[in-house]
């Protein structure tokens, strides 16, 4: 995939982190439970690389809330710090998890990028964004149990779209031995 | 779903002024208006942002229409923040929630701030074009280029980014119309079953977008754009359109 390709998969998919929420906004709570924006950044890293990925998860919060007002600002930068390690880590782990099957290469590298955008986010939060007044507890809720909805959601949908893409010839197979 | 703001033809000082400088100005804008906290700061900040309104001649309608349809959510900010900030002195207790004063006071000032950060990024989009701000992004982030970081790849994510959205959002409706054709209305129904009616429509979204960026980076490619790591250049963020 070339990288102007790449570039504009990650400008399409920070396009969605706008578009995505403005769709679930009828549903209440829905930017907490449902995660709409994280959907299109493991996306972007999963089909376009790590660098796409840390794109999409920098410029889908900063340009949402300057166009939407949300994420509301004071959680803009908690936020673009943990969509950007989820565009990234997806990216990094599909690039290097070749396990010769595409839903497990594609599961590994999601479930990897969720844990580890999840670990930056608390211990950013707890060292830098809210120092002192940010518990285990706190993160365990926020992370696992308020965002169950989201959780399931991202692994019912992210995986299914990347293999049609691949599928509808938009992004290079992982294996084209295979389908060959 | 809401409305995004879009270029609004109008011969303003703002739709004059560099694009670098209003993305500046609405972050300073945007950072006094979060630390604004007190009733006198608030209404300084309401009046400042008014004042770019009219100066901008794009229209009390077009500045908020953004803010407009963030309304029942922001409803939502102050009745939650009325009624579970505080429990001292309550006007009104219903089990655990306390209408108060404080908690009053806390949610008129989100709502206001969310209200006037909302109407700055409305106005930095209604008096600049994409081409623009895509410019303005590119001079901002030029130093980096110094460090070897390509600026260009930026700047085209942030222009193809802020061109995207208006497509995606009326492809978005489309097929929310199509589903509701086949299926009923969507909106009308409960919370799980337009639940599971967003999560059908988030794959047909998925490839329509993707097939549309496929398009454009070979349209762009064909035209001879090209970003300087693929012409094997070692630093800088320099672009050739060879057409």
């Amino acid at each position: 995939m070339s990288q102007v390709k790449r570039i504009v998969i990650a400008a399409v998919c920070a396009a969605l982190c706008i578009v995505l929420p403005m769709a679930f906004h009828s549903i209440p709570n829905a930017g907490a439970t449902w995660l709409p924006m994280h959907i299109p950044v493991m996306i972007s890293g999963l089909v376009a690389g790590p660098v796409a990925g840390a794109i999409t998860g920098v410029l889908g919060p900063v340009l949402s809330s300057l166009l939407t007002g949300m994420p509301a600002a004071p959680m803009v930068a908690p936020m673009t710090c943990e969509l950007l390690t989820y565009g990234l880590v997806a990216g990094l782990l599909s690039k290097f998890v070749r396990t010769g099957n595409v839903t497990v290469d594609l599961y590994v590298s999601l479930v990897g990028a969720m844990l580890a955008g999840r670990v930056v986010n608390g211990v950013l939060r707890a060292l830098i964004f809210s120092p002192g007044a940010y518990t285990l507890e706190a993160w365990l809720a926020a992370s696992f149990v308020t965002s169950l909805v989201g959780i399931v959601l991202q692994l019912a949908v992210v995986v299914p779209v990347v293999v049609s893409l691949e599928r509808a010839g938009l992004v290079p197979p992982r294996y084209p031995e295979k389908d060959a | 779903m809401r409305g995004v703001p879009g270029y609004v033809w109008a011969d303003s000082p703002l739709h004059r002024a560099p694009a670098a400088a209003k993305l500046v100005g609405l972050v300073v804008c945007a950072v006094l208006v979060v630390l604004a906290s007190s009733p006198v700061e608030l209404v300084v900040a309401a009046a400042g942002v008014a004042a770019l309104v009219g100066v901008s001649r794009v229209g009390w309608g077009a500045a908020g229409r953004a803010a407009w349809g963030l309304r029942w959510f922001l409803l939502m900010v102050l009745a939650l923040n009325a009624l579970l900030f505080s429990d001292v002195d309550p006007l009104f207790s219903l089990g655990p929630a306390h209408l108060t004063a404080e908690g009053l006071a806390q949610g008129a000032r989100i709502v206001v701030r969310t209200l006037l950060v909302v109407v700055l990024g409305t106005l930095l989009t209604a008096t600049t074009r994409p081409q623009e701000l895509v410019a303005g992004v590119r001079s901002l982030l030029s130093p980096l280029g110094r460090l070897g970081l390509s600026t260009e790849a930026a700047a085209l994510a942030v222009g193809v980014t802020v061109q995207f959205v208006p497509t995606l959002l009326r492809e978005s409706r489309q097929l929310m119309r199509a589903q509701e054709i086949r299926c009923g209305n969507v909106a009308s129904r409960g919370i799980m079953r337009r639940s599971v009616s967003y999560i059908q429509l988030l794959v047909p979204m998925f490839v329509s977008a993707v097939r549309r960026a496929d398009e454009l980076s070979v349209a762009m490619e064909a035209r001879g754009y090209r970003l300087s790591s693929q012409r094997g250049s070692a630093g800088g963020g320099e672009r050739k359109l060879r057409s």
